[in-house]
Order: structure tokens, then C-alpha cells, then sequence
């Protein structure tokens, strides 16, 4: 399946090409107006581009995308997409180990387009194009080291982006298990019971949802919404149980889905075993989960077959929560302010949603008012806002 | 990295506005070989600091944001701090500049959202308001309520949507492009995040009003000229009169400011287009196409309220909107109006168009306005073809003299 169906991962990817969870061998370089500014002694910096950019043509055509050339140093690279008339070949990925490093999207035939990024990593890549004949092309990035993440300097953060390490692998580690009694009462045809373990199972998925979307496929795989795959029949994962079990009230051929989902899982938690992150992407993968919440979560459209969205925004704020505490060390050292404003934030959060605890978990989401998803809403966004300054006090 | 004077880079300098475009402040960074501020520049900038707050006698531009917030902190130092950040940053957009922050470091999100970068300021205004519910216990203001902010009473002829109405604080922002007034009603919301949740918004895309000297009357959605005897901007002795609030609110801080009473008013138009000309004419009491009263020749003829047809009719009918609502019917009373036309699509249980006035009118009391709406609620012609949805009252205080102080300084300080 190609790596592009998902929403929620293109959100990802679009919104923070520094900060996905993609050991850090991306960051975006803000080409600016640079040369109109010299001479005007503007006294910030906006020019940061000091090394020039590596610039490698890619010129989308029927055939695919190759790039030229092949080969470049590591560091900053531009990458000059044009496309002469390829109606069916319009997006660009970089893709490093199957993760998507960066992105282009609608270059459509007769346009052009410029995707920069920093690639501080040497090894191969590859370039992706969905609809060529050939979909993927080797690029080779010469020297760089394992990236500017070969460990932060600061020992605060190295212990935040441990932390987060063991918090990731002990989640997935519970998403295993939680996913199995789940996909068990499947198997078992056992529709209540697997009805009651959707929810608790999920929990563990969307505390760490943005590392899991940072693995290209695997997150379609396990996460996708019907509207999100091209072919109904290949839509698989959570939300395709929940659409069994809550709609269709049938089992009848979900086996095979709830083994796959076993599968996923477990390719997901030998990929997190060895995974390492960036201060800065703790940052933003807390933004990404709480944005996730306040665009799609908020609204009822991730369960909406069960209803049992609030357990997902809960997990997702849990998540958010998690790198928060992880780098207020640090970050109370730069700005006390700004820990301040988060830990009352995130209060508030909890208090909006603690009045829809129910038992063990929370309340049918279909009973929640539109007047009260709005103050969820409201809630989130307020606290999203301090979030989003996060990464850019700790690196 | 000095992010207040990445902030007074003019957006258009920005972009690229190599020679004279640019609306440099003099912040003491080298500039040599840099224009100054601009002939045209300065054309399309209008002073935010002054005794009066901008946009409300200045020349109506053509397009509106309006915003009304629902403040959902309890503490005052919050409301303080959101004053003080909100005028920091409408000062800056209303020169052509960016939100103050830093909008250039790669790992932050940029402090303005970007859309009016290179964009002229267009004669941007953001004037602000408080609702008589900022004035409950949460804030200690409670003391510092003017007599006459009360909620608007139950007024003929409206059926208000409770989600169009009211609000803690109210922004008004108006500029001559509708991407520079969008930029300014989202960026203050952002700024505000935390503190204050939007509670509505209305766009207007189209100035149904003058109140410049010279400002040609435009027509409202009706194809009408109505507003042609508004006050000017230039009748000190009527806005004196009107319009700004004196010694009498019996608050210091709205001293100079003034009342915003705002509508959404929508009109049927389908029904409207269905009207025979004629009877269109009568009820406003105007030719639709000269704008002049229906007992006149042009536009600025007074209308002659006493004037008889050959039958005997009164010419301008006794229900025509303008016999009404003019002021030699009312005992003098005036109000400023600065209204604009707007349409939110289709209204989904009927297919017709959801589009109508979003009327907008400055007066010292609300008073004026409530009179008007109760004898025009009851009796005007153009009744049968509008109804008002939407309603909010702000005290607009006084304007902000100088970089010391802020939107509402005298009303939250001590």
C-alpha cells in the first residue's frame, strides 16, 4: 500500500516537518527574502541559510521521479520538483528507512516546487512518487553523522528523550497486550466483550499516536478511518473492527483483520525498541496529538461507530502530558513562565474532562452536547497555543 | 535576535517593496539607503493612538471582521495582560507591521500568522468594546458600570439566535482589503487564546454607510442608498452631540469613547426582488435609483416630510423607513451608523440566501438606538422584508493616547 492515505499522518507530516518523530534527520530551512532585506540592517536574523543548499532537480514525469543527482552531501538540500505534464504523478516524499522525511504535495502538471530540508544524516534514501511507473528512487546522502541528534549536549534533555524512549516502549508494550485480549473476544466472536475492549485497548495507541504515524504505512494500517483508504476492501485495523462491531454487529470474516491487527502492533513495538528522539520532537509531538484532539477528536469522527472518542482525546491529552513533564526540567530553566501557563492549562483540560468520567472510562460521546464539545474544544486549543512555543524554548 | 524590531518591519518591506514601499518605524536599527514612510503609505494608514479610538468617525473602509469574545479567566491581571497584548499587537497591524514576536525562528511558530505580509495596511481600524457582562462579579468591575451599559431590552420585531448575540468584548475591525481585517480578527483571537474564546464572528463584505465629508453613499443589499443623512466626520458639533460620550456616563474611562450597538439584521431578499419598484420606493421613501427623497430631485435634498402627492397622499409614506427614522421626526435623536452588508451562504431549512445588514451604529447612550428600534420595530414598511437576528451592546472607552497605556487602561487599572 502506498504511504499516503492517511490525513491524520499528512497533518503530521505537513505541520512539522522539524519536529515528526523522524530521528531528527529533518529540519526545515526558512528560505527568506533575504536578499530584498540586505542593506536595510533588519536585526533579526531571518537569513539563517549560511550553508548553501545542495540542489537536486526532480523532475515528476509519467516514468517517476528521479532524482539528479543522486548523490549529496549532507546538510541543507533543496530539492527543485517540476512537473512538465505528469497529470497523474503531483506529490513527492523523501523517505529514509520507509519513514517519511519530507514531503511535496500538488505539483501539478505545468508547476514547480521547492521542498528544503535538512538532511543531516548520511545513508540511503529514497525519493517516492506515488503513480509513476516506477515509485521509488535511490538518493544517497554522503558523510553527516546519525544527525544532529547523536544525543543532546544538555544532560536535562538527553534524560527527557530517554524518558520519552521507555514511555513509548512501555506503551506499545501495553498496546500488545491491551490489543490482544481485544482481538482474542474477536476471534472468539465474543461482540460485548469485544466492545468493552476497544476503548481500553486504543488507550495505549494514542498516547503515542504521532510516533506510530512517523512508521509511513503502519499507522493506515492500524488506525485508518474508512474515508481514509481508496478501496474499502482494504481497509483494515482498529477502526475497521469498530465499524464490525458496532454497525454491521457481525464478526463474520474479521478474524483474519483482528490477527493482522496482532501483527501490526507487534512490527510497531520492534520499531519502537530501537527509536531515539529529538528534544524538539517531544515539542511538537505533544502539539500534533493535542492538534489532533482540537481537528478530529473533538468532532466524533475517530469513533464514530462506538462513540467512545473521549477515551482517545483523553489518551491523546495523557500523551501531550507525558512530553510536557519530560522537558519542564529544561523548560523551566529557559522560560517558568510558559510552565506555569502549561500546568494550568492541562488543568483546566482535565477538569473538562473529568465531568464526563464514567466507571473506568468516560461517557458515550453521542451524548456529549455540541455546546460542550466546543468547551472541550475551547479548553484544548488554550492549551495548545503555549504547547506549539514548546519545542523552539528547549532546542 | 531583537523580535520588537522584527516586528516593525513593515509587512510590505517584507515581501519585497525594495524602493519607498516600506513603512520602516524609526526603531534607531540602521536603515541608511532605506525609504521612510511613504506618501502612499501614510495614505493607507490610519493614527491608532488618539482621544478617540479609530473606526468609528473615521472614513467607513469597505470591509469588516467582527468579532465578539467570551473571557473565561477569572482573574484580572489576566484580563490586564490581554489588554495590554492586544493593543500592542492591533497598534502594530493597523502601521502595515507584523503581530510583535518573533516570526522568523525555523523552530517557533511564527508570532503573526502571515497572511497580510505584503499586503498594504488598508486603512485597517480595530476598535474594541466591553459587554455589560464583563461587568458581572469575575473582575471586580461591577462598581465601574455606566449606568446606561445594560443589556439591550427585548426590542419589536426580532427573533434572536442566542449564538449571535452578546459577548464579554467586542472587536471591530475594518479595513479597505477583507484579508487585512480577517488577519487582525485572527490574530487578536490567537493572541487571546486562553483567555477569551470567540463567541461569534461576522464578516461584512460591503460598507453600507458614509461617514466621510466626501464618501460617496454605496447601497445596501436592497440596492438602496440608505444612509445618506448620516453624521460626518466632520460635524464635530453633532458628534459632540451623538456620538461621543462626555462628562455625563459618569465613568472616567469612557469619557470620549462611545456605545456600539450592533445587529444582524437579515433581509429577505427573495422576497424583497419580488417588490414592484414602486412600492419598494415607498417603503424606504427614496428613488431606488438617484437616491433622492421621494418629495426631492437628488440624493442631498432634505426630504420634505410634509410633502402631499395630487391625491392628497403624503409622498413619503407614514411607514417609509427614512419619515421614521429621521431625526426631525425624533426629536433631534441621532445615532452614527457604520454598517455593513453581509451573506453567510444559504439558510439550510429554506434555501434562501442568509445575507442582510450587519448594521453597526455609535451613539453616547444606547438609549438613542433603543428609541429608534422601538418605533421603527413597530411601524417601519421595510418590516415585512427583515428581521433582526443577532444583537450585542459594547462600551467602546476612550482612545489610547500614547505607547503607556492600553485599550481599557483607566476601566481594569487600580
Amino acid at each position: 500500500m502506498l504511504p499516503r492515505l492517511i490525513t491524520e499522518r499528512q497533518s503530521l507530516r505537513a505541520s512539522s516537518i522539524m519536529g515528526s518523530f523522524d530521528r531528527g534527520i529533518a529540519a526545515p530551512i526558512l528560505i527568506c527574502a533575504a536578499a530584498v532585506l540586505a542593506g536595510c540592517g533588519r536585526s533579526d536574523t531571518a537569513a539563517p541559510a549560511t550553508q548553501p543548499a545542495t540542489e537536486v532537480k526532480v523532475a515528476l514525469s509519467e516514468a517517476g521521479c528521479e532524482p539528479q543527482p543522486a548523490s549529496v552531501p549532507a546538510g541543507p538540500v533543496r530539492f527543485m520538483i517540476t512537473n512538465s505534464g505528469a497529470s497523474h504523478v503531483t506529490e513527492v516524499e523523501l523517505l529514509r528507512d520507509g519513514k517519511i522525511v519530507g514531503e511535496k504535495e500538488g505539483v501539478k502538471p505545468g508547476s514547480s516546487g521547492d521542498l528544503v530540508l535538512r538532511l543531516e544524516g548520511g545513508g540511503a534514501y529514497s525519493v517516492h512518487c506515488a503513480g509513476g511507473a516506477r515509485n521509488d528512487w535511490p538518493l544517497a546522502v554522503t558523510g553527516g553523522g546519525e544527525g544532529p541528534g547523536t544525543g543532546p549536549a544538555n544532560a536535562t534533555l538527553a534524560a527527557a528523550t530517554q524518558g520519552y524512549h521507555d514511555y513509548v516502549v512501555t506503551e506499545v508494550d501495553q498496546l500488545v497486550t491491551s490489543t490482544k485480549q481485544f482481538t482474542d473476544a474477536v476471534r472468539a466472536g465474543d461482540m460485548e466483550k469485544a466492545k468493552q475492549l476497544y476503548p481500553v485497548a486504543r488507550v495505549h495507541y494514542e498516547s503515542i499516536e504521532p510516533v506510530a504515524e512517523s512508521f509511513g504505512d503502519l499507522d493506515p494500517e492500524i488506525d485508518a478511518r474508512i474515508d481514509d483508504v481508496d478501496n474499502p476492501a482494504d481497509w483494515t485495523g482498529f477502526h475497521r473492527i469498530e465499524k464490525a462491531l458496532w454497525q454491521d454487529q457481525t464478526l463474520a470474516g474479521i478474524g483474519p483483520l483482528a490477527d493482522k491487527l496482532d501483527a501490526d502492533v507487534a512490527t510497531l513495538k520492534s520499531k519502537v525498541a530501537t527509536e531515539t528522539y529529538q528534544p524538539a520532537q517531544l515539542g511538537n509531538g505533544a502539539g500534533e496529538l493535542l492538534n489532533e484532539v482540537s481537528t478530529t477528536k473533538v468532532t466524533g469522527e475517530e469513533d464514530r461507530y462506538s462513540h467512545t472518542d473521549l477515551w482517545d482525546l483523553a489518551a491523546n491529552v495523557d500523551g501531550a502530558r507525558k512530553c510536557f513533564e519530560l522537558l519542564k526540567p529544561a523548560l523551566e530553566a529557559k522560560d517558568p513562565a510558559l510552565v506555569r501557563q502549561l500546568e494550568a492549562r492541562f488543568a483546566d483540560v482535565a477538569g473538562s474532562l473529568s465531568k464526563y468520567r464514567q466507571g473506568d472510562g468516560y461517557v458515550d460521546y453521542s451524548t456529549v452536547t455540541p455546546d460542550q464539545r466546543r468547551q472541550l474544544a475551547n479548553a484544548v486549543n488554550a492549551l495548545a497555543e503555549p504547547m506549539s512555543q514548546v519545542a523552539g524554548r528547549v532546542v | 535576535m531583537e523580535p520588537a524590531s522584527a516586528a516593525r518591519v513593515s509587512r510590505r518591506r517584507l515581501l519585497g517593496g525594495v524602493a519607498g514601499l516600506g513603512l520602516i518605524n524609526a526603531a534607531g536599527i540602521g536603515l541608511a539607503g532605506c525609504a521612510t514612510q511613504s506618501a502612499s503609505a501614510a495614505q493607507d494608514t490610519v493614527p491608532f493612538y488618539g482621544a478617540h479610538q479609530a473606526g468609528i468617525t473615521t472614513d467607513i473602509q469597505d470591509r469588516l471582521a467582527f468579532a465578539a469574545f467570551d473571557v473565561t479567566t477569572t482573574r484580572r491581571e489576566d484580563l490586564q495582560a490581554l489588554l495590554k497584548t492586544w493593543t500592542a499587537a492591533a497598534e502594530a497591524m493597523t502601521r502595515g507591521a507584523m503581530v510583535p514576536g518573533d516570526s522568523h525562528a525555523n523552530e517557533m511558530p511564527p508570532a503573526d500568522t502571515g497572511e497580510a505580509v505584503g499586503l498594504s495596511p488598508a486603512r485597517l481600524t480595530i476598535t474594541v468594546g466591553f459587554g455589560p457582562s464583563l461587568f458581572d462579579g469575575r473582575f471586580g468591575l461591577a462598581p465601574r458600570r455606566p449606568a446606561a451599559l445594560t443589556e439591550l431590552p427585548a426590542l419589536p420585531h426580532e427573533t434572536l439566535d442566542p449564538a449571535r448575540c452578546g459577548g464579554d468584548i467586542g472587536i471591530q475591525a475594518c479595513a479597505n482589503d477583507p484579508q487585512v481585517a480577517f488577519h487582525a480578527v485572527r490574530n487578536l483571537a490567537r493572541l487571546g487564546r486562553g483567555t477569551v474564546v470567540t463567541r461569534w464572528t461576522q464578516l461584512g463584505f460591503g460598507r453600507t454607510s458614509s461617514t466621510g465629508a466626501t464618501q460617496e453613499t454605496p447601497r445596501n443589499l436592497m440596492g438602496f442608498k440608505d444612509g445618506t443623512r448620516n453624521i460626518r466626520s466632520d460635524d464635530a458639533a453633532a458628534l459632540d452631540k451623538h456620538v461621543w460620550v462626555g462628562t455625563e456616563a459618569g465613568q472616567d474611562w469612557m469619557r470620549g469613547g462611545s456605545y456600539l450597538v450592533a445587529r444582524r439584521i437579515r433581509m429577505f431578499v427573495e422576497t424583497w426582488d419580488r417588490d414592484r419598484l414602486s412600492d419598494q420606493e415607498a417603503v424606504f421613501g427614496r428613488a431606488k435609483y438617484t437616491g433622492a427623497p421621494l418629495s426631492g430631485k437628488t440624493e442631498s435634498d432634505n426630504p420634505d416630510f410634509t410633502a402631499k402627492t395630487a391625491d392628497g397622499q403624503l409622498t413619503i409614506p407614514e411607514d417609509a423607513h427614512i419619515r421614521l427614522a429621521a431625526f426631525e421626526n425624533n426629536n433631534g435623536l441621532r445615532i452614527l451608523r457604520r454598517g455593513y452588508s453581509f451573506t453567510d451562504g444559504t439558510d439550510a431549512r429554506t434555501g434562501t440566501l442568509d445575507a442582510g445588514l450587519f448594521f453597526i451604529s455609535f451613539q453616547k447612550d444606547p438609549a438613542q438606538f433603543i428609541t429608534l428600534q422601538r418605533k421603527l420595530g413597530t411601524q417601519d414598511a421595510l418590516n415585512e422584508y427583515i428581521l433582526h437576528v443577532g444583537s450585542a451592546l459594547f462600551a467602546c472607552p476612550q482612545g489610547v493616547p500614547d505607547a503607556s497605556r492600553y485599550w481599557g487602561h483607566a476601566l481594569v487599572e487600580g
